[in-house]
Formats: C-alpha cells, structure tokens, sequence
C-alpha cells in the first residue's frame, strides 16, 4: 500500500503560511494534492509562504510539477516560496523544471500564412506543376527516342515484369467490375424498356455502352488505382531511399531506366483489357437477357447489328491514350516525391486522384471529337 | 521511481526468440539490475534488436519467459497490461517521432493519454523532458525540422515522459557523428545516474559500449545464444573466448586489426 498524500496549512496571524505536504506525491495522487491545495489555499491573502516536504516520500515528474506550482505562486495569488526538506532524489526531479529563463527561449513555432500568401504559394505551385509535366514529357519523348535508336539497352526484363503485375494479375477485378457494371445497365434498363415491349434493345444499350464508354473507362479507372498508385508509391520509396541519386550517380536515367518501361506497359496492356472488359460487360448483360426470357441467338443478332466494327476501335483506341496517361502520371508523381516517409503515401494519393480526373477529361474530349468528326 | 540496489529489473528466463519456424537465438537467461546501463551486444543480424523487441513486448517469444520489475508483461492482460506498459519507456532507432505532431505534443502524448493533470502542468511537465535532453527551445518545432541526434533526444525525453522505471534504447547512436554520439551516450549516463533508471541498451558501437555499459550479454548469430556476459572492459581484457576478443577489438575473422 502506498504511503497516502496528505496536505495541511500552518498559518500565523501575520499571515505568513506553511504548507506541509507528506506521503507520496507522483502521477496516481497528483491530481488529488492539487484539489487540497486549492481546498486550503483559494481566497487566502498569505504574506508569505514556505513548503514543508520532509514528509513526502515517494514522488515523480507528474506528481513534482504541482510542487513546481505551488512554489511558483500558482495556488497562492502570486506569492512565491521556497521548497524545504525535500529528499535529494525529488530535489532532482524538481529542479529539471525549467526556469521562466528557459521558457522564454522556446521558439515559435512556423509563422501562419496569411491568404494573399497561400494564394501566392498555390499559383507557385500550380506553375511548378505545369513546368514540370512539360519537363518530363520532353524527357519521356526523349527517352523513348533513345530506347528505339538503342533497344539493346532498354531493360526489356522490367517491362513484361509490369505487364504481369498490371496485366494478368488485373484480372479478377476488370472481369468483377465490368460484369457487374453489364449486369447492373441491363437490369436497370429492363423496366424502362419494357414499357414500349423494347425490352431487346438491352442488348444495343449494353454493346454500344461497354464497347464506346465504359470498357475503357473502367478498366483505366482500375488500373489507375492498383498500378498508377504502385508505380507512384515504388518510384517514391526509390527516391527517398536515393536509389534513384544511385542511378543517376551511375549515370542511368531513371526517366530511360524506370518510366518508360511503365508507360509501355500500361499502354499496351489497356487496349487489351479493355477489349476483355467490353466482353465480360456483355456477358453481364446477357444473362440478364437469358432471365427475362430471350435466346442466345436473338441476343447475338441484336449485337451484331447495333454494335459497329468502329464503335469497339473507337473504345480501344481512348484505352491506348488513358492507359499511357495512367502509366504517366504514376511515374510522374512518383518522381516528384518529396521528403519523408509520408510522401510516398501523398504521391500515391495524388496519382489515382489525377489519372482518374484525367481519363475522365480525356474522355469528355473524345466524345467532343467524336461527334464533331462524325457530322 | 522504484527501488533499487541489487534486485532485478528484467529477468529473462530461457527464452528463445525468432520468426515463426525460424529461432534466431535460444536459452537466453541473464538478469538487468535496477539501475544499471546494460547492454545487448552482438554484430548485425545476430538478432538483438528481435530481443529487445521481445523485452517490451513487441515480439512473441518462441520459448522462455521476461520479467519486467517482478511481472511478465506477456502473460498481463487489459488494465493491468496498461499499467505494466506505463513503467518503462523506449526509444527506437529510428526516434519513431510522430511527424504530424510538434517535438512538445511528441512528448506530451503519453501524459495527454495516463494522466489526470490540468492542460498547462501537462506542458510544464513535457518541457521539463525536453530541458532534460536539452531541446526546450526546440518545442514547437516539428520533428522533420530536427536534426537526427535531436530527434533521438526528444524520442529519449518521449520516453521518459511518464518517469519509467525501465529505458529500452535501440541504438541510440546509430547513424550519428561521433560527437552527437558521445552526447546521447553522456544523456543516457545522466539519466541513469543522476535519476536511478534502468536502461537497456541495443547497440554495437564500441565507443559507447565502453562509455555507458555497465554490465553485457554479447549475442553471437552463429552460435545462436549468449557467448558472453559481464563488464565490457573485463570480457575485452580477459575473455578467451576468440569471438569475443574479436568482437571487442575490431578484429576481422584473419585475425587482422583493424584500428
């Protein structure tokens, strides 16, 4: 069982006041020694005080910082007095408080902006951005000429490495997602439809719908987020672990090295996966057929008259430029990753955020282009 | 602050410790005395950083059982886990400084989160920790502005911010100059010394295992346990143990020195 604290006051007529404090005074028993003290001390007008801590035995930092107060006049309007009789170990841990010397030199913290200068710092940073983008356009050009003048020393290895991991291993989730998106158009489409008995134009919504839109826009939209963010967050960790300043010492470009191989990759997996999608959104789409009723051969009539030959290029062709954005802005990022372990994270962030807002910009102009090519 | 003189701090009882069927080292027993520095020597990979992680309860132990002041931290569940974790304190290699948080609020976070006191005792008693280590003026910093050797000192004084009776340090003078080295080295001595706190040290910088090391265990990776234990000057001076010597004298496996 632990000592117990204990507090009383000593006060002479003249109003000179001696606290006695005993026991144990440490993180457990702090709180209640300072209810005590303001108990005893609030409202007194004390000419002098002293602290008498012959009686205490046990204590710690968090149990002497109320000492610290008390001596510093915090209980007793501002008048201040001087500890006795405190064992020399608890003399240590009081006199570690630092003195009102010592606070004064704790500097501030970094100064607030104010908005005229956020303002200031966002535009530098959005013309950094842009300046950057363009740098590294020129050099993935660049890199890409190099490449073709020397494919001998293009790290070829590293490309189908990537293709496996974007590729083959986004499988699963592209057949998920585009079968589940079929499968939801169509269901969705059934009562509309069914109200003019047009039920078998699901098939025509479903095929022009996956072959013009979705396809490529889901299957960018998934690789944005599982290869995009990695690319971002592997070149990240590279250049904080200067592995990149070890290329570059070596005299290797990361941009030959590292980027193109990505961008070659993603670009030339998209087309295949989205061509892959389209088919798997169908097939979504046709088992909600078969359940309300419709053959296979009518479903396969209907498609092949309402999907065109041009509408699956147009589709694929959108998936070549989406796919070598997202292999793009992932390695931009993650180049672009500042210091810290938390960066890698944020470069990741900013990847899967501006590859998604960029497929769908592109998107937007390749509807615009469409149109106005076909009138 | 508990008490101290002969009896044990930490006991660590044939324990043996790994990752899953791997065992890195086996049937280590020794004793840390309240009070006293010591240190868990060993070249890398010889799993000491794994022991010491297994001492404060971060790795399971494949075998054996650790005492910390009488109780096993392993076996404590809930409230008295918590209060368990709350005697001791430890500093990682890296400072593991919450970069989010200003050097104060680091240091403050253990208080903020086991104590009952008013908002500004709180404060006082963190900058207290950090005048300690020396880096009140660095309060309201954030821990990326620092220097590596401040960080490691405002991790010490994160450590100690709820008075611990137990420091585990994991070399704290990795990565450093020598001067910052031999400045952590002299903290560690001056809160050991000067306030009665056990330390624990991971480390294998011979200039500090000789500066604050009072007692050792020395972990070999080949022979997979304690090959040696005692005063880092005695096994240096009277070990025959070849391994031993070579390691306290920065002799390569020829047998060459290398001064």
């Amino acid at each position: 069982m632990p000592p117990f604290p204990s507090v009383e006051l000593l006060e002479d007529a003249r109003g000179a006041a001696v606290v006695v404090v005993r026991g144990q005074l440490d993180v457990e028993s702090a709180v209640r020694v300072r209810r005590e003290l303001v108990a005893h001390l609030a409202g007194r007008a004390l000419s002098s005080l002293e602290i008498d801590a012959r009686g205490l035995e046990r204590g710690d930092m968090s149990g002497m910082v109320i000492l610290h107060e008390l001596r510093s006049g915090v209980f007793t309007q501002g008048v201040r007095g001087p500890v006795v009789g405190l064992r020399p170990e608890l003399e240590k841990l009081l006199v570690a408080f630092p003195s009102d010397e010592t606070l004064r030199r704790v500097e501030a913290g970094p100064p607030e902006l104010n908005v005229a200068e956020e303002v200031g710092v966002a535009t530098l940073s959005v013309l950094r951005d842009a300046r950057t983008q363009i740098t590294f356009l020129g050099s993935v050009t660049q890199a890409v000429t190099d490449a073709a003048r020397n494919p001998r020393r293009t790290r070829f290895a590293e490309a189908l490495r990537i293709l496996d991991d974007a590729g083959a291993n986004a499988l699963p989730i592209v057949s998920l997602v585009s079968v589940l998106t079929g499968f939801v158009i169509a269901f969705e489409s059934v009562q509309p439809l069914a109200r003019f008995g047009a039920q078998i134009f699901i098939a025509d919504t479903i095929g022009i719908a996956m072959a013009r839109e979705l396809g490529p826009i889901m299957t960018a939209i998934v690789l944005a987020g599982r290869s995009g963010t990695a690319f971002a967050a592997e070149l990240g960790t590279m250049k904080i672990n200067e592995e990149l300043d070890a290329l570059r010492t070596m005299g290797l470009d990361p941009i030959r090295f590292l980027v193109i191989q990505r961008i070659a990759a993603t670009t030339a997996l998209t087309p295949i996966l989205t061509a892959y999608s389209i088919v798997a959104g169908i097939a979504g789409g046709a088992i909600v057929m078969r359940t309300i009723g419709f053959s296979s051969a009518a479903i396969r009539n209907e498609l092949l008259s309402a999907v065109r030959a041009s509408d699956v290029a147009f589709g694929i062709g959108k998936a070549l430029v989406f796919g070598s954005l997202v292999g793009a802005v992932g390695c931009l990022r993650g180049l672009e990753t500042g210091e810290g372990e938390r960066a890698v994270g944020r470069s990741a962030t900013r990847a899967v955020v501006a590859s998604i807002v960029l497929i769908i910009v592109v998107d937007a102009i390749f509807s615009v282009l469409g149109y106005v090519l076909r009138t | 602050m508990s008490g101290r003189g002969g009896e044990a701090a930490v006991v660590v009882d044939g324990v043996a410790v790994g990752w899953d069927a791997t065992v890195i080292q086996r049937d280590l027993s020794f004793e840390v005395r309240c009070g006293e520095v010591f240190g868990i020597l060993g070249g890398s990979g010889s799993g000491k950083s794994t022991l010491l992680k297994a001492m404060f309860g971060l790795h399971p132990l494949l075998r054996g059982r650790i005492l910390l002041e009488g109780d096993d931290l392993a076996a404590a569940r809930g409230a008295a886990r918590g209060r368990l974790l709350r005697r001791f304190g430890v500093m990682f290699q890296s400072g593991a400084l919450l970069g989010s948080l200003t050097v104060l609020e680091n240091v403050r976070l253990p208080l903020d989160e086991f104590t009952d006191l008013d908002d500004a005792e709180r404060e006082l008693v963190a900058l207290a920790k950090l005048d300690q280590v020396g880096l009140c003026p660095a309060a309201r910093k954030l821990p990326g502005e620092l220097s590596g050797g401040m960080q490691k000192r405002v991790a010490i004084a994160r450590a100690m911010a709820l008075d611990p009776g137990i420091l585990f340090l994991d070399e704290p003078s990795a990565g450093l100059d020598p001067i910052t080295s031999a400045e952590i080295d002299a903290l560690v001595c001056a809160l050991s010394r000067g306030f009665g706190i056990t330390s624990v040290i991971v480390t294998h910088e011979l200039p500090s295992i000789f500066a604050v090391i009072d007692r050792c265990v020395l972990l070999d990776g080949e022979a997979q346990t304690i090959i040696a234990e005692g005063r880092p000057a005695d096994l240096r001076d009277h070990s025959t143990d070849p391994r031993v010597l070579r390691f306290f004298r920065r002799e390569t496996e020829q047998g060459a020195s290398v001064p």
